[in-house]
Protein backbone atom coordinates (compact mmCIF):
# COMPACT_ATOMS: atom_id res chain seq x y z
CA UNK A 1 0.00 0.00 0.00
CA UNK A 2 1.31 3.40 -0.95
CA UNK A 3 -0.36 6.78 -1.23
CA UNK A 4 0.14 10.52 -0.95
CA UNK A 5 -2.23 12.88 0.77
CA UNK A 6 -2.37 16.40 2.17
CA UNK A 7 -1.17 16.37 5.76
CA UNK A 8 -4.27 18.17 7.11
CA UNK A 9 -6.68 15.71 5.49
CA UNK A 10 -4.84 12.61 6.70
CA UNK A 11 -4.29 14.03 10.19
CA UNK A 12 -8.00 14.83 10.50
CA UNK A 13 -9.00 11.36 9.29
CA UNK A 14 -6.64 9.62 11.72
CA UNK A 15 -7.79 11.80 14.62
CA UNK A 16 -11.50 11.24 13.89
CA UNK A 17 -11.25 7.46 13.52
CA UNK A 18 -8.77 7.37 16.39
CA UNK A 19 -11.47 8.48 18.80
CA UNK A 20 -13.06 5.05 18.47
CA UNK A 21 -9.78 3.16 18.85
CA UNK A 22 -9.12 2.20 22.40
CA UNK A 23 -6.21 2.20 24.80
CA UNK A 24 -7.99 -0.41 26.87
CA UNK A 25 -7.46 -3.27 24.50
CA UNK A 26 -7.77 -6.20 26.89
CA UNK A 27 -7.23 -9.37 24.90
CA UNK A 28 -7.24 -7.63 21.51
CA UNK A 29 -4.25 -5.26 21.33
CA UNK A 30 -4.97 -4.58 17.64
CA UNK A 31 -7.91 -2.40 18.74
CA UNK A 32 -5.42 0.27 19.70
CA UNK A 33 -4.76 0.62 15.98
CA UNK A 34 -6.45 2.12 12.95
CA UNK A 35 -7.06 0.06 9.84
CA UNK A 36 -6.18 1.79 6.59
CA UNK A 37 -7.42 0.22 3.35
CA UNK A 38 -6.49 1.67 -0.02
CA UNK A 39 -8.38 0.88 -3.19
CA UNK A 40 -7.45 3.07 -6.13
CA UNK A 41 -7.61 6.62 -4.82
CA UNK A 42 -10.00 5.79 -1.99
CA UNK A 43 -8.48 5.39 1.45
CA UNK A 44 -10.76 4.00 4.16
CA UNK A 45 -9.69 4.62 7.75
CA UNK A 46 -11.36 2.61 10.53
CA UNK A 47 -11.11 2.77 14.31
CA UNK A 48 -13.14 0.62 16.68
CA UNK A 49 -13.34 -0.59 20.24
CA UNK A 50 -16.05 -3.07 19.18
CA UNK A 51 -18.76 -0.92 20.80
CA UNK A 52 -18.16 2.14 18.68
CA UNK A 53 -16.73 2.20 15.17
CA UNK A 54 -15.77 5.31 13.22
CA UNK A 55 -14.93 4.83 9.58
CA UNK A 56 -14.24 7.46 6.96
CA UNK A 57 -13.30 7.63 3.31
CA UNK A 58 -10.65 10.00 2.09
CA UNK A 59 -9.58 10.66 -1.48
CA UNK A 60 -5.83 10.34 -1.81
CA UNK A 61 -3.27 9.90 -4.57
CA UNK A 62 -3.15 6.12 -4.54
CA UNK A 63 -0.13 4.29 -5.94
CA UNK A 64 -0.42 0.74 -4.62
CA UNK A 65 -3.54 -0.85 -3.10
CA UNK A 66 -3.40 -2.69 0.19
CA UNK A 67 -4.17 -2.55 3.87
CA UNK A 68 -2.37 -1.95 7.14
CA UNK A 69 -3.13 -1.41 10.82
CA UNK A 70 -1.24 1.51 12.35
CA UNK A 71 -0.94 2.37 16.06
CA UNK A 72 -3.66 5.04 16.34
CA UNK A 73 -2.11 7.54 18.70
CA UNK A 74 1.40 7.23 17.30
CA UNK A 75 0.45 7.56 13.65
CA UNK A 76 -1.85 10.49 14.41
CA UNK A 77 0.93 12.25 16.35
CA UNK A 78 3.42 11.63 13.56
CA UNK A 79 1.21 12.91 10.75
CA UNK A 80 0.15 15.96 12.73
CA UNK A 81 3.77 16.84 13.46
CA UNK A 82 4.92 16.71 9.84
CA UNK A 83 5.41 19.93 7.91
CA UNK A 84 2.38 21.17 5.98
CA UNK A 85 2.02 19.75 2.48
CA UNK A 86 2.00 16.28 1.03
CA UNK A 87 2.50 13.26 3.24
CA UNK A 88 3.46 9.90 1.85
CA UNK A 89 2.66 6.59 3.45
CA UNK A 90 4.38 3.51 2.14
CA UNK A 91 3.90 0.02 3.55
CA UNK A 92 6.73 -2.39 2.90
CA UNK A 93 6.96 -5.75 4.62
CA UNK A 94 7.17 -5.14 8.37
CA UNK A 95 7.54 -1.42 8.11
CA UNK A 96 5.34 1.57 7.44
CA UNK A 97 7.20 4.64 6.24
CA UNK A 98 5.49 7.95 6.84
CA UNK A 99 7.25 10.91 5.30
CA UNK A 100 6.61 14.57 4.65
CA UNK A 101 9.01 17.36 3.71
CA UNK A 102 12.41 16.12 4.82
CA UNK A 103 11.06 14.09 7.76
CA UNK A 104 10.78 10.36 7.65
CA UNK A 105 9.31 7.99 10.21
CA UNK A 106 9.30 4.25 10.23
CA UNK A 107 6.61 2.50 12.27
CA UNK A 108 5.93 -1.15 12.99
CA UNK A 109 2.34 -1.98 12.02
CA UNK A 110 -0.06 -4.09 14.08
CA UNK A 111 -1.39 -7.37 12.72
CA UNK A 112 -3.89 -6.80 9.93
CA UNK A 113 -5.16 -10.37 10.30
CA UNK A 114 -6.11 -9.74 13.93
CA UNK A 115 -8.22 -6.69 13.13
CA UNK A 116 -11.87 -7.63 13.65
CA UNK A 117 -14.16 -7.95 10.66
CA UNK A 118 -16.94 -5.46 11.11
CA UNK A 119 -20.51 -6.28 10.14
CA UNK A 120 -21.99 -4.41 7.21
CA UNK A 121 -24.56 -1.79 8.23
CA UNK A 122 -28.25 -2.47 7.76
CA UNK A 123 -29.48 -1.88 4.24
CA UNK A 124 -32.60 0.12 5.08
CA UNK A 125 -31.76 3.76 5.49
CA UNK A 126 -33.55 6.92 6.56
CA UNK A 127 -32.28 10.40 5.76
CA UNK A 128 -32.77 13.23 8.24
CA UNK A 129 -31.63 16.82 8.55
CA UNK A 130 -28.22 16.79 10.22
CA UNK A 131 -28.48 20.24 11.79
CA UNK A 132 -31.87 19.57 13.42
CA UNK A 133 -30.75 16.19 14.71
CA UNK A 134 -27.50 17.72 15.95
CA UNK A 135 -29.40 20.39 17.89
CA UNK A 136 -31.60 17.73 19.46
CA UNK A 137 -28.53 15.75 20.47
CA UNK A 138 -26.96 18.87 21.96
CA UNK A 139 -30.01 19.34 24.12
CA UNK A 140 -30.48 15.75 25.23
CA UNK A 141 -27.17 13.86 25.43
CA UNK A 142 -26.04 16.05 28.33
CA UNK A 143 -28.60 14.38 30.60
CA UNK A 144 -27.32 10.87 29.90
CA UNK A 145 -25.32 9.24 32.66
CA UNK A 146 -21.64 8.44 32.32
CA UNK A 147 -21.77 5.93 35.16
CA UNK A 148 -21.16 2.52 33.59
CA UNK A 149 -22.65 0.92 36.70
CA UNK A 150 -26.08 1.72 35.26
CA UNK A 151 -25.58 1.06 31.54
CA UNK A 152 -29.20 1.73 30.60
CA UNK A 153 -28.84 5.33 31.77
CA UNK A 154 -25.75 5.88 29.65
CA UNK A 155 -27.95 5.65 26.58
CA UNK A 156 -30.25 8.06 24.78
CA UNK A 157 -33.67 6.68 23.97
CA UNK A 158 -34.81 7.24 20.39
CA UNK A 159 -38.52 6.51 20.21
CA UNK A 160 -41.25 6.96 17.63
CA UNK A 161 -43.68 9.48 19.07
CA UNK A 162 -46.83 10.59 17.25
CA UNK A 163 -45.56 11.61 13.81
CA UNK A 164 -42.04 12.26 14.86
CA UNK A 165 -38.98 11.19 16.77
CA UNK A 166 -38.43 11.66 20.49
CA UNK A 167 -35.03 11.69 22.17
CA UNK A 168 -34.85 11.07 25.92
CA UNK A 169 -31.94 10.83 28.35
CA UNK A 170 -31.72 10.72 32.13
CA UNK A 171 -29.05 10.16 34.75
CA UNK A 172 -31.68 9.90 37.49
CA UNK A 173 -31.04 13.47 38.67
CA UNK A 174 -32.35 15.12 35.50
CA UNK A 175 -34.22 14.15 32.40
CA UNK A 176 -34.10 15.75 28.97
CA UNK A 177 -36.81 15.16 26.37
CA UNK A 178 -36.74 16.58 22.84
CA UNK A 179 -39.32 16.03 20.14
CA UNK A 180 -38.50 16.24 16.46
CA UNK A 181 -41.92 16.43 14.83
CA UNK A 182 -42.15 15.08 11.30
CA UNK A 183 -38.90 13.13 11.58
CA UNK A 184 -39.81 9.59 10.80
CA UNK A 185 -36.92 7.28 11.58
CA UNK A 186 -38.50 4.42 13.48
CA UNK A 187 -41.50 2.22 12.93
CA UNK A 188 -44.61 2.78 15.03
CA UNK A 189 -43.83 2.22 18.73
CA UNK A 190 -40.24 1.28 17.87
CA UNK A 191 -37.54 2.47 20.22
CA UNK A 192 -33.79 2.01 20.49
CA UNK A 193 -31.25 2.94 23.11
CA UNK A 194 -28.11 4.48 21.64
CA UNK A 195 -25.00 4.96 23.83
CA UNK A 196 -24.52 8.61 24.78
CA UNK A 197 -20.80 8.30 24.09
CA UNK A 198 -21.49 7.42 20.43
CA UNK A 199 -23.88 10.35 20.10
CA UNK A 200 -21.29 12.69 21.59
CA UNK A 201 -18.88 11.55 18.89
CA UNK A 202 -21.61 11.90 16.30
CA UNK A 203 -22.11 15.52 17.31
CA UNK A 204 -18.47 16.21 16.50
CA UNK A 205 -18.84 15.07 12.91
CA UNK A 206 -22.37 16.28 12.21
CA UNK A 207 -21.08 19.57 10.82
CA UNK A 208 -19.50 17.66 7.92
CA UNK A 209 -22.75 17.38 5.95
CA UNK A 210 -26.30 18.57 5.64
CA UNK A 211 -27.91 15.17 5.61
CA UNK A 212 -27.58 12.35 8.08
CA UNK A 213 -28.35 8.81 6.98
CA UNK A 214 -29.44 6.48 9.74
CA UNK A 215 -29.36 2.71 9.35
CA UNK A 216 -30.85 0.74 12.19
CA UNK A 217 -29.87 -2.87 12.59
CA UNK A 218 -31.03 -5.32 15.22
CA UNK A 219 -28.09 -4.73 17.53
CA UNK A 220 -26.45 -1.65 16.11
CA UNK A 221 -27.08 1.68 14.48
CA UNK A 222 -25.03 3.35 11.78
CA UNK A 223 -24.98 7.09 11.19
CA UNK A 224 -23.54 8.31 7.90
CA UNK A 225 -22.60 11.91 7.39
CA UNK A 226 -20.71 12.78 4.24
CA UNK A 227 -17.89 10.27 3.93
CA UNK A 228 -17.92 9.43 7.65
CA UNK A 229 -19.74 6.44 9.12
CA UNK A 230 -20.25 5.93 12.82
CA UNK A 231 -21.56 2.58 13.97
CA UNK A 232 -22.53 1.90 17.55
CA UNK A 233 -23.77 -1.08 19.43
CA UNK A 234 -27.23 -0.48 20.84
CA UNK A 235 -27.84 -0.84 24.56
CA UNK A 236 -30.17 -3.69 25.44
CA UNK A 237 -32.64 -3.24 28.25
CA UNK A 238 -35.71 -1.36 29.32
CA UNK A 239 -35.38 2.40 29.63
CA UNK A 240 -37.04 3.78 32.79
CA UNK A 241 -40.65 4.81 32.42
CA UNK A 242 -39.84 8.50 32.14
CA UNK A 243 -43.38 9.66 31.39
CA UNK A 244 -44.48 9.07 34.97
CA UNK A 245 -41.68 11.33 36.20
CA UNK A 246 -43.01 14.41 34.44
CA UNK A 247 -45.54 16.16 36.69
CA UNK A 248 -48.88 16.85 35.02
CA UNK A 249 -48.97 20.42 36.29
CA UNK A 250 -46.88 22.91 38.22
CA UNK A 251 -48.52 25.57 40.39
CA UNK A 252 -45.50 27.90 40.29
CA UNK A 253 -43.83 29.27 37.16
CA UNK A 254 -40.85 31.58 36.99
CA UNK A 255 -39.99 33.35 33.72
CA UNK A 256 -36.52 34.82 33.34
CA UNK A 257 -34.13 35.86 30.57
CA UNK A 258 -31.88 32.97 29.70
CA UNK A 259 -28.49 34.66 29.24
CA UNK A 260 -28.58 36.75 32.45
CA UNK A 261 -29.67 33.65 34.38
CA UNK A 262 -26.79 31.63 32.95
CA UNK A 263 -24.34 34.40 33.77
CA UNK A 264 -25.68 34.64 37.32
CA UNK A 265 -25.42 30.88 37.88
CA UNK A 266 -21.83 30.91 36.59
CA UNK A 267 -20.91 33.72 38.97
CA UNK A 268 -22.68 32.38 42.03
CA UNK A 269 -21.28 28.91 41.36
CA UNK A 270 -17.84 30.19 42.29
CA UNK A 271 -18.97 30.00 45.90
CA UNK A 272 -20.83 26.72 45.45
CA UNK A 273 -18.01 24.35 46.30
CA UNK A 274 -18.01 20.68 47.11
CA UNK A 275 -21.46 19.97 45.69
CA UNK A 276 -22.98 22.98 47.43
CA UNK A 277 -26.31 23.76 45.79
CA UNK A 278 -27.43 27.12 44.48
CA UNK A 279 -30.61 28.40 46.16
CA UNK A 280 -33.22 30.17 44.09
CA UNK A 281 -35.49 32.47 46.07
CA UNK A 282 -38.43 33.08 43.80
CA UNK A 283 -40.80 35.98 44.41
CA UNK A 284 -43.33 37.71 42.16
CA UNK A 285 -40.92 40.07 40.44
CA UNK A 286 -37.44 38.92 41.30
CA UNK A 287 -35.19 35.93 41.49
CA UNK A 288 -32.38 35.77 44.03
CA UNK A 289 -29.59 33.25 43.64
CA UNK A 290 -27.49 32.37 46.66
CA UNK A 291 -24.58 30.02 47.27
CA UNK A 292 -23.11 29.52 50.71
CA UNK A 293 -20.04 27.45 51.44
CA UNK A 294 -19.32 27.26 55.11
CA UNK A 295 -15.94 28.62 56.15
CA UNK A 296 -15.42 30.02 52.65
CA UNK A 297 -18.06 32.64 51.97
CA UNK A 298 -21.26 33.30 50.10
CA UNK A 299 -22.49 34.78 46.83
CA UNK A 300 -25.80 36.48 46.11
CA UNK A 301 -27.21 37.79 42.84
CA UNK A 302 -30.61 39.22 42.01
CA UNK A 303 -32.28 39.06 38.62
CA UNK A 304 -35.42 40.61 37.19
CA UNK A 305 -38.01 37.91 36.69
CA UNK A 306 -41.73 37.32 36.76
CA UNK A 307 -43.33 34.57 38.73
CA UNK A 308 -46.80 33.20 39.24
CA UNK A 309 -47.84 31.05 42.17
CA UNK A 310 -46.40 31.20 45.66
CA UNK A 311 -43.01 32.53 46.77
CA UNK A 312 -40.61 29.66 47.08
CA UNK A 313 -37.00 28.78 47.79
CA UNK A 314 -35.66 25.81 45.91
CA UNK A 315 -32.07 24.61 45.54
CA UNK A 316 -30.35 22.87 42.64
CA UNK A 317 -26.99 21.47 41.69
CA UNK A 318 -25.65 24.53 39.83
CA UNK A 319 -24.08 22.51 37.02
CA UNK A 320 -27.28 20.61 36.31
CA UNK A 321 -29.35 23.79 36.43
CA UNK A 322 -26.96 25.68 34.12
CA UNK A 323 -26.87 22.70 31.77
CA UNK A 324 -30.66 22.71 31.43
CA UNK A 325 -30.94 26.46 30.99
CA UNK A 326 -28.12 26.42 28.45
CA UNK A 327 -29.78 23.64 26.47
CA UNK A 328 -32.97 25.61 25.99
CA UNK A 329 -32.86 27.33 22.63
CA UNK A 330 -35.00 30.37 23.55
CA UNK A 331 -34.30 33.87 24.84
CA UNK A 332 -36.44 33.35 27.91
CA UNK A 333 -36.82 30.26 30.04
CA UNK A 334 -39.49 29.13 32.44
CA UNK A 335 -38.80 27.19 35.61
CA UNK A 336 -41.91 25.42 36.80
CA UNK A 337 -41.96 24.11 40.34
CA UNK A 338 -44.33 22.35 42.72
CA UNK A 339 -42.38 22.53 45.97
CA UNK A 340 -38.72 22.48 47.08
CA UNK A 341 -38.49 18.69 46.92
CA UNK A 342 -40.36 17.81 43.74
CA UNK A 343 -38.95 17.84 40.21
CA UNK A 344 -38.86 21.20 38.44
CA UNK A 345 -39.20 21.70 34.70
CA UNK A 346 -37.08 24.02 32.57
CA UNK A 347 -38.53 25.00 29.18
CA UNK A 348 -37.93 27.68 26.60
CA UNK A 349 -40.65 30.30 26.23
CA UNK A 350 -42.40 29.59 22.94
CA UNK A 351 -40.68 26.26 22.35
CA UNK A 352 -42.66 23.26 23.49
CA UNK A 353 -40.51 20.63 21.88
CA UNK A 354 -37.88 20.55 24.65
CA UNK A 355 -38.22 19.79 28.33
CA UNK A 356 -35.55 19.49 31.01
CA UNK A 357 -36.71 17.97 34.26
CA UNK A 358 -34.47 18.57 37.23
CA UNK A 359 -34.52 17.23 40.75
CA UNK A 360 -33.89 19.81 43.50
CA UNK A 361 -31.31 19.38 46.25
CA UNK A 362 -32.48 19.20 49.83
CA UNK A 363 -31.25 22.17 51.88
CA UNK A 364 -31.75 22.93 55.57
CA UNK B 1 2.72 9.49 80.49
CA UNK B 2 4.97 12.34 81.63
CA UNK B 3 4.71 15.53 79.64
CA UNK B 4 7.35 18.18 80.09
CA UNK B 5 7.31 21.47 78.25
CA UNK B 6 10.73 23.03 78.56
CA UNK B 7 13.30 25.21 76.93
CA UNK B 8 15.91 22.58 76.28
CA UNK B 9 18.76 21.44 74.11
CA UNK B 10 19.31 17.81 73.13
CA UNK B 11 22.40 15.87 72.20
CA UNK B 12 22.34 12.40 70.75
CA UNK B 13 25.44 10.26 70.71
CA UNK B 14 25.57 6.83 69.15
CA UNK B 15 25.81 5.80 65.48
CA UNK B 16 26.20 9.48 64.78
CA UNK B 17 25.93 12.67 66.78
CA UNK B 18 23.08 15.12 66.55
CA UNK B 19 22.42 18.34 68.36
CA UNK B 20 19.13 20.16 68.85
CA UNK B 21 19.86 23.75 69.85
CA UNK B 22 18.07 25.39 72.75
CA UNK B 23 14.37 25.95 72.11
CA UNK B 24 11.00 25.30 73.68
CA UNK B 25 9.88 21.72 73.15
CA UNK B 26 7.57 19.02 74.44
CA UNK B 27 9.30 16.02 75.99
CA UNK B 28 7.17 12.91 76.26
CA UNK B 29 8.20 10.08 78.53
CA UNK B 30 5.86 7.19 77.88
CA UNK B 31 4.88 4.48 80.33
CA UNK B 32 7.04 1.90 78.54
CA UNK B 33 10.10 4.18 78.72
CA UNK B 34 10.07 5.64 75.21
CA UNK B 35 11.27 9.24 75.17
CA UNK B 36 10.30 11.63 72.39
CA UNK B 37 11.12 15.29 71.86
CA UNK B 38 8.56 17.21 69.80
CA UNK B 39 8.60 20.67 68.26
CA UNK B 40 5.42 22.71 67.90
CA UNK B 41 4.68 21.43 64.39
CA UNK B 42 4.47 18.29 62.28
CA UNK B 43 1.91 15.58 62.67
CA UNK B 44 3.70 12.80 64.43
CA UNK B 45 7.46 12.49 63.98
CA UNK B 46 9.51 13.66 66.96
CA UNK B 47 12.69 15.69 66.46
CA UNK B 48 14.54 13.07 68.39
CA UNK B 49 13.58 10.00 70.33
CA UNK B 50 14.78 6.87 72.02
CA UNK B 51 12.78 3.68 72.04
CA UNK B 52 12.35 1.41 75.04
CA UNK B 53 14.04 -0.38 76.64
CA UNK B 54 16.25 2.32 78.05
CA UNK B 55 17.17 3.93 81.32
CA UNK B 56 16.48 7.51 82.20
CA UNK B 57 18.77 9.19 84.68
CA UNK B 58 17.28 12.46 85.98
CA UNK B 59 20.19 14.64 87.05
CA UNK B 60 18.28 17.80 87.85
CA UNK B 61 19.26 20.18 85.08
CA UNK B 62 19.73 17.39 82.56
CA UNK B 63 18.48 13.93 81.77
CA UNK B 64 20.52 11.16 80.25
CA UNK B 65 18.65 8.41 78.46
CA UNK B 66 20.73 5.36 77.60
CA UNK B 67 19.74 2.28 75.64
CA UNK B 68 21.36 -1.20 75.73
CA UNK B 69 23.50 -0.35 72.68
CA UNK B 70 25.12 2.45 74.63
CA UNK B 71 23.50 5.22 72.64
CA UNK B 72 22.65 8.26 74.72
CA UNK B 73 20.23 11.10 74.51
CA UNK B 74 21.15 14.00 76.74
CA UNK B 75 18.41 16.52 77.35
CA UNK B 76 19.60 19.73 79.00
CA UNK B 77 16.74 21.58 80.68
CA UNK B 78 17.24 25.35 80.68
CA UNK B 79 13.75 26.22 81.89
CA UNK B 80 10.83 23.93 82.71
CA UNK B 81 7.43 25.53 81.98
CA UNK B 82 5.24 22.55 82.68
CA UNK B 83 5.75 19.08 84.06
CA UNK B 84 2.79 16.77 84.47
CA UNK B 85 2.10 13.05 84.59
CA UNK B 86 -1.09 11.24 83.56
CA UNK B 87 -2.30 7.67 83.96
CA UNK B 88 -3.67 6.44 80.62
CA UNK B 89 -4.59 2.88 81.59
CA UNK B 90 -4.85 -0.02 79.12
CA UNK B 91 -4.99 1.02 75.45
CA UNK B 92 -7.64 -0.80 73.42
CA UNK B 93 -5.47 -0.64 70.26
CA UNK B 94 -6.36 0.51 66.77
CA UNK B 95 -9.60 -0.93 65.53
CA UNK B 96 -10.10 -2.01 61.94
CA UNK B 97 -11.63 0.77 59.90
CA UNK B 98 -15.28 0.51 60.89
CA UNK B 99 -16.52 2.28 57.80
CA UNK B 100 -14.83 -0.19 55.46
CA UNK B 101 -16.20 -3.20 57.29
CA UNK B 102 -19.67 -1.64 57.39
CA UNK B 103 -19.45 -0.73 53.73
CA UNK B 104 -18.70 -4.35 52.92
CA UNK B 105 -21.64 -5.47 55.02
CA UNK B 106 -24.01 -3.01 53.37
CA UNK B 107 -22.88 -3.98 49.89
CA UNK B 108 -23.28 -7.65 50.73
CA UNK B 109 -26.88 -6.85 51.62
CA UNK B 110 -27.44 -4.80 48.44
CA UNK B 111 -25.02 -5.95 45.73
CA UNK B 112 -27.27 -4.24 43.16
CA UNK B 113 -25.81 -0.97 44.44
CA UNK B 114 -22.61 -2.10 42.70
CA UNK B 115 -24.23 -3.38 39.54
CA UNK B 116 -27.77 -4.17 38.45
CA UNK B 117 -28.58 -7.85 38.72
CA UNK B 118 -25.68 -8.93 40.95
CA UNK B 119 -26.43 -11.67 43.45
CA UNK B 120 -24.22 -12.44 46.39
CA UNK B 121 -22.44 -15.81 46.46
CA UNK B 122 -20.53 -15.16 49.67
CA UNK B 123 -19.11 -12.41 51.77
CA UNK B 124 -15.49 -12.95 52.89
CA UNK B 125 -15.05 -15.67 50.27
CA UNK B 126 -12.12 -17.79 51.45
CA UNK B 127 -8.95 -18.23 49.38
CA UNK B 128 -5.50 -19.48 50.31
CA UNK B 129 -4.21 -15.91 50.47
CA UNK B 130 -7.07 -14.44 52.45
CA UNK B 131 -10.77 -13.79 52.07
CA UNK B 132 -12.23 -11.86 49.14
CA UNK B 133 -14.61 -9.14 50.34
CA UNK B 134 -17.52 -10.19 48.13
CA UNK B 135 -18.02 -12.81 45.48
CA UNK B 136 -21.16 -12.44 43.37
CA UNK B 137 -22.66 -13.67 40.12
CA UNK B 138 -23.93 -11.30 37.46
CA UNK B 139 -27.07 -11.67 35.35
CA UNK B 140 -25.13 -13.79 32.86
CA UNK B 141 -24.00 -16.15 35.63
CA UNK B 142 -20.39 -14.97 35.54
CA UNK B 143 -18.48 -14.95 38.82
CA UNK B 144 -17.59 -11.44 39.96
CA UNK B 145 -14.86 -10.82 42.56
CA UNK B 146 -15.34 -7.55 44.41
CA UNK B 147 -12.79 -5.70 46.49
CA UNK B 148 -14.30 -3.08 48.77
CA UNK B 149 -12.24 -0.20 50.08
CA UNK B 150 -13.00 3.05 51.79
CA UNK B 151 -10.39 4.79 49.66
CA UNK B 152 -9.58 3.10 46.38
CA UNK B 153 -5.83 3.08 45.93
CA UNK B 154 -3.39 1.07 43.86
CA UNK B 155 -2.79 -1.43 46.67
CA UNK B 156 -6.44 -2.40 46.54
CA UNK B 157 -6.29 -3.07 42.81
CA UNK B 158 -3.22 -5.26 43.29
CA UNK B 159 -5.05 -7.13 46.01
CA UNK B 160 -8.02 -7.73 43.69
CA UNK B 161 -5.64 -9.01 41.01
CA UNK B 162 -4.11 -11.50 43.44
CA UNK B 163 -7.55 -12.74 44.46
CA UNK B 164 -8.73 -13.15 40.88
CA UNK B 165 -5.56 -15.08 40.05
CA UNK B 166 -6.39 -17.40 42.93
CA UNK B 167 -9.98 -17.84 41.79
CA UNK B 168 -8.81 -18.66 38.28
CA UNK B 169 -7.06 -21.73 39.73
CA UNK B 170 -10.54 -23.12 40.33
CA UNK B 171 -11.74 -23.98 36.82
CA UNK B 172 -15.30 -24.61 38.04
CA UNK B 173 -15.74 -20.86 38.53
CA UNK B 174 -15.06 -20.06 34.87
CA UNK B 175 -13.74 -16.66 33.84
CA UNK B 176 -13.86 -14.35 36.87
CA UNK B 177 -14.57 -10.66 36.46
CA UNK B 178 -13.23 -8.03 38.86
CA UNK B 179 -14.97 -5.02 40.34
CA UNK B 180 -13.17 -2.47 42.48
CA UNK B 181 -15.52 -0.62 44.82
CA UNK B 182 -14.70 2.35 47.02
CA UNK B 183 -16.19 5.54 48.34
CA UNK B 184 -13.55 7.43 46.42
CA UNK B 185 -11.20 5.93 43.85
CA UNK B 186 -7.85 7.62 43.25
CA UNK B 187 -7.18 8.40 39.58
CA UNK B 188 -4.07 6.19 39.46
CA UNK B 189 -6.00 3.28 40.95
CA UNK B 190 -8.80 3.82 38.44
CA UNK B 191 -6.37 3.75 35.51
CA UNK B 192 -4.72 0.57 36.78
CA UNK B 193 -8.04 -1.14 37.51
CA UNK B 194 -9.52 -0.28 34.14
CA UNK B 195 -6.32 -1.29 32.35
CA UNK B 196 -6.74 -4.70 33.93
CA UNK B 197 -10.32 -4.87 32.76
CA UNK B 198 -11.92 -4.31 36.17
CA UNK B 199 -14.98 -2.19 36.62
CA UNK B 200 -14.57 0.68 39.03
CA UNK B 201 -17.54 1.72 41.12
CA UNK B 202 -17.78 4.55 43.60
CA UNK B 203 -20.51 4.11 46.19
CA UNK B 204 -22.15 6.53 48.55
CA UNK B 205 -21.79 5.24 52.11
CA UNK B 206 -24.48 7.54 53.50
CA UNK B 207 -26.93 6.52 50.85
CA UNK B 208 -26.23 2.84 51.39
CA UNK B 209 -26.98 3.11 55.07
CA UNK B 210 -30.21 4.87 54.33
CA UNK B 211 -29.25 8.37 55.34
CA UNK B 212 -31.20 10.96 53.43
CA UNK B 213 -29.08 12.11 50.53
CA UNK B 214 -29.23 15.82 49.86
CA UNK B 215 -29.34 15.16 46.16
CA UNK B 216 -32.79 13.82 45.49
CA UNK B 217 -33.30 11.50 42.56
CA UNK B 218 -36.04 11.21 39.99
CA UNK B 219 -36.11 7.43 40.46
Amino acid sequence: MKFRCEREILAEALATAGRAATGRTGTLPVLSGLRLELSGDLLTVTGTDLDLTIQLDVTVGGERDGGVVLPARLSSDIVRSLPAGKVELDVADDDVRISGGRSQFSVRPLSLDDYPRLAAPASSAVTINAAAFGEALRQVVRAASTDEARPILTGVLLAAENDGLRLVATDSYRLAVRDLPGVSVLGADQKVLVPGRALNELQRVLGLGEELVLRLGERDATFEIGATRLTTRLIEGEFPNYRQLIPASHPNTLTVDREPLLEAIRRVKILARDATPVRLQISADALKLTAITQDVGNAVEELDATATGTDLTVAFNPDYLASGVEAVGAEQVTLSTIDPLKPAVVRGVGSDDYLYLLMPVRVP
Amino acid sequence: MRLVIARCSVDYAGRLTAHLPEATRLIMVKHDGCVAIHADGGAYKPLNWMNAPNTLADRGDHWVVTNPKGETLTITLHEVMSDSAHEFGEDPGLQKDGVEAHLQELLAASPQAIEDGLTLVRREYPTAIGPIDLVCRDTGGQVVAIEVKRRGEIDGVEQLTRYIDRLHLDSSLGQVRGVFVAQVVKPQARVLAEARGYRVVEVDYDELRGMRPDELRLF
